[in-house]
């Protein structure tokens, strides 16, 4: 890692940590005062992690493509870029951020243990369909993140609205109606990028490895992540599922997307998807 | 008859085909599959011989491919079909356009959105149909009562969606059976004309079905790695084409000729050694091409003599060790090792441009230029299937994005005031519906409106 690289990676891991550490203060001792500082603090560390991703953009010369360390610090820039970008457009949905700091923390920790060290860009990821297919990944990665986020924030929410007195904390946050729709457009937006991402993906494979489809272990993980969130759309539009069951759905799916872009290269080791630099 | 076919084209049925695929895929991750890792699957089949042949019964060691997942497959087209065919008057009625649709507004049935609006000074209904039709509505009627619609053909896109999975299958299953597979070693300044007999024996060239082999004639001008650190950041792989056209090609850059494609696979040195006896005559003379460059040993045979080559592209000692500083080709050097009868008759270092004595013998490298492995493959259907990709991809974003608006309009008056009332409905959304709703109304309007 470059030398500012390291000081903007620890500073943006305490700042998200505090901002986590917020939200549970916010929570457990129901103020919702602090929620406008917990977003200032989420903001300011987008940029310590923008300024990370510069940092290693100077020493390596490419934007950070390859490898476990470099695929979480680009991924997790994409998820807090989409908290921040939603909660702008509608201060309501600032909470979001509850469940999409932890999860950008946790990644980043696990990013921190594999191969942080700088490395020139492979010559498998100098293409055009490199950006298509990464940069769709990504997207659809902090879409279904973020519908995950609702999720938690619905049930959360529900939670708290059963109690005689209910958690001040959540008055901030739109009304489970609104929750309800906004983990459907969520889900919707990273279906669409999905699909994208896969197709991209194909044509990308051809060139690169001569098979548009080889049934590898990633690619086979996509299409049944995929194929989830085309079963939770088809739920939800035609067998009507929502609030709860849809929460829940949106929180359970993620873990497909999680395990196509993090477990299945812990336990198969014959993917050519290694997001690593070869 | 009817009952079969209403429980086939259920959605219902969709969602199980889809788990149970689901399913298949998952045991295709975790049981090694023939044809993707057949080391593993052999070394498998050797430790356990009963269970992988029962697993291989069942067919689940080819499970992309078994009778199981092909069923599932053929009934997910099927439910496809009748799902699609089912819902093409549904459709029709939906993207329909007539005035049968302008209705009161307080009256009208399935509408979620309803709200009454003050009409400002000079502002009338036609202002309001004027800023509609300007923000992408279709409207019909007038101020006294009119059918907004935005995104009307919305609609239509399920139907593109979900036939681009009719052009994947079939541009898959074109591919399928017009598809050959081969691999092909190249040295630099070699020709290839086509010839069957030239590609790898192992693995086996896949032969198609229906259609010939790759016509294709090239030579190999020149192959130049280019590696920092251990990472390798390009190849160029020069090619002249039978014409004396000039292609080059590099990791995602394939050599295409008609259906067929040249893909890079791998890389490896190709060095000339000549064995001399004591005399300084020459015994052999050949252009070797040595799969070392993964950091494993290769074997070759020159008069009689079995060599083992390691290759240092960077060599240096570590602790008295060999060993290679990076993948960077600064200092080549082979470590070789020579039997000769079953004994060891010599080993040493040669570097690039010179030689190893033993055993009477002087073993010469002359030059040391590259191999590459072509991983060739010819396939038609591919436009079909890119075709089904890029439907899939518009219809996707055309149903989800750009999803249907409507809006019903009837301007009132009473006790000399005017009020615009507006009924919407939107598909997918109620509440973020009525949000949008009511932000363009109040871009028209200005704020006033009182949702009921």
């Amino acid at each position: 890692m470059a030398f500012w690289e390291i000081i903007f990676y620890w500073v943006t891991l305490v700042i998200y940590s505090l901002a986590a550490g917020g939200f549970i203060y916010s929570f457990v001792f129901k103020n919702p005062r602090v929620l406008p500082r917990i977003t200032l603090l989420v903001t300011s560390g987008f940029i310590a992690h923008t300024s990370t991703i510069l940092a290693r953009f100077q020493a390596t010369g490419h934007l950070p493509w390859s490898g476990h360390y470099e695929y979480v610090l680009m991924g997790g820039w994409f998820i807090i870029a989409g908290t921040i970008f939603v909660g702008w457009q509608n201060k309501s949905l600032q909470g979001l951020a509850v469940a999409t700091v932890p999860l950008v923390i946790i990644m980043m920790g696990y990013g921190y243990m594999q191969n942080p060290g700088l490395t020139p860009m492979a010559a498998s990821l100098k293409t055009v369909w490199l950006y298509i297919h990464v940069y769709f990944a990504w997207i659809s990665f902090g879409a279904y993140a973020l519908a995950m986020s609702a999720g938690v924030l619905y049930l959360l929410k529900s939670k708290s609205d059963l109690l005689p007195v209910p958690n001040p904390a959540y008055e901030k946050y739109p009304s489970l109606d609104r929750l309800d729709e906004l983990i459907f457009r969520y889900v919707v937006f990273g279906f669409i990028t999905d699909t994208i991402m896969i197709c991209a993906g194909a044509i990308w494979a051809k060139d690169l490895w001569g098979s548009y489809w080889a049934w590898d272990p990633v690619e086979t993980w996509s299409l049944i992540s995929w194929l989830i969130y085309g079963i939770t759309i088809h739920l939800r539009v035609t067998f009507k599922w929502r609030e709860k069951r849809l929460a829940w759905l949106a929180v359970a799916a993620m873990s497909t997307v999680i395990i196509c872009f993090f477990g299945v290269n812990l336990v198969v080791n014959t993917s050519l998807h290694i997001f690593q630099v070869r | 008859m009817s009952k079969l076919i209403k429980k086939l084209s259920s959605l219902r049925f969709t969602i199980t085909l889809i788990c149970l695929l689901g399913v298949m895929f998952i045991i295709g991750l975790w049981v090694p599959q023939k044809s993707l890792v057949k080391e593993l699957y052999l070394q498998w089949h050797k430790n356990s011989p009963q269970l992988v042949s029962f697993l291989d019964f069942l067919g689940l060691t080819t499970v992309y491919t078994s009778p199981i997942t092909v069923t599932l497959w053929f009934f997910f087209f099927l439910n496809l079909s009748l799902v699609i065919w089912q819902r093409i008057p549904l459709v029709r009625y939906r993207i329909s356009l007539s005035e049968k649709m302008i209705v009161d507004p307080e009256r009208a049935a399935g509408y979620s959105f309803s709200t009454s609006f003050p009409l400002p000074q000079g502002v009338g209904g036609e202002n309001v149909i004027a800023v509609l039709r300007k923000k992408h509505f279709t409207v019909l009627g007038n101020a006294d009562g009119f059918y907004a619609v935005k995104n009307r053909l919305s609609p239509l896109a399920f139907l593109i969606f979900h036939l681009s999975f009719f052009l994947i299958l079939l541009g898959g299953v074109i591919s399928v059976y017009t598809e050959f597979i081969g691999y092909l070693d190249l040295a630099q300044g070699e020709t290839f004309r086509g010839e069957p007999g030239r590609y790898n024996a192992s693995p086996r060239p896949k032969l198609p079905s229906f259609g010939g082999l790759p016509d294709a004639t090239f030579t190999v001008k020149s192959i130049e790695p280019h590696v920092i650190g251990n990472t390798p950041t390009s190849i160029d792989v020069r090619l002249l084409d039978g014409r004396g056209g000039s292609h080059t090609v590099g990791i995602n850059i394939p050599y295409k000729t008609g259906d067929s494609s040249f893909v890079f696979k791998h890389l490896g040195v190709a060095p000339l050694l000549v064995l001399k006896d004591a005399a300084g005559a020459t015994l052999a003379e050949n252009y070797i091409k040595l799969d070392v460059l993964q950091r494993k040993p290769d074997r070759f045979s020159l008069a009689g003599c079995n060599f083992t080559a390691t290759f240092y592209p960077d060599y240096m000692l570590e602790q008295g060790k060999r060993a290679s500083r990076s993948m960077e080709f600064n200092n080549p050097v082979f470590f070789i090792s020579v039997e000769r009868g079953g004994k060891k008759i010599g080993e040493g270092i040669i570097p690039k441009n010179g030689s190893l004595n033993f055993a009477g013998f002087r073993l010469e490298m002359h030059e040391m230029p590259y191999w590459v492995r072509f991983y060739v493959v010819k396939q038609r259907g591919l436009p079909v299937l890119y075709t089904g990709f890029a439907l899939a991809t518009v219809g996707v974003i055309w149903r989800l994005l750009f999803f249907k608006r409507e809006l019903l309009g009837a301007v009132r008056g009473s006790g000399g005031a005017r009020h615009l009332l507006v009924a919407g409905r939107s598909e997918y959304y109620k509440k973020l519906a009525e949000d949008e709703f009511m932000e363009l109304f109040h871009n028209i309007l200005g704020k006033g409106g009182t949702v009921s």
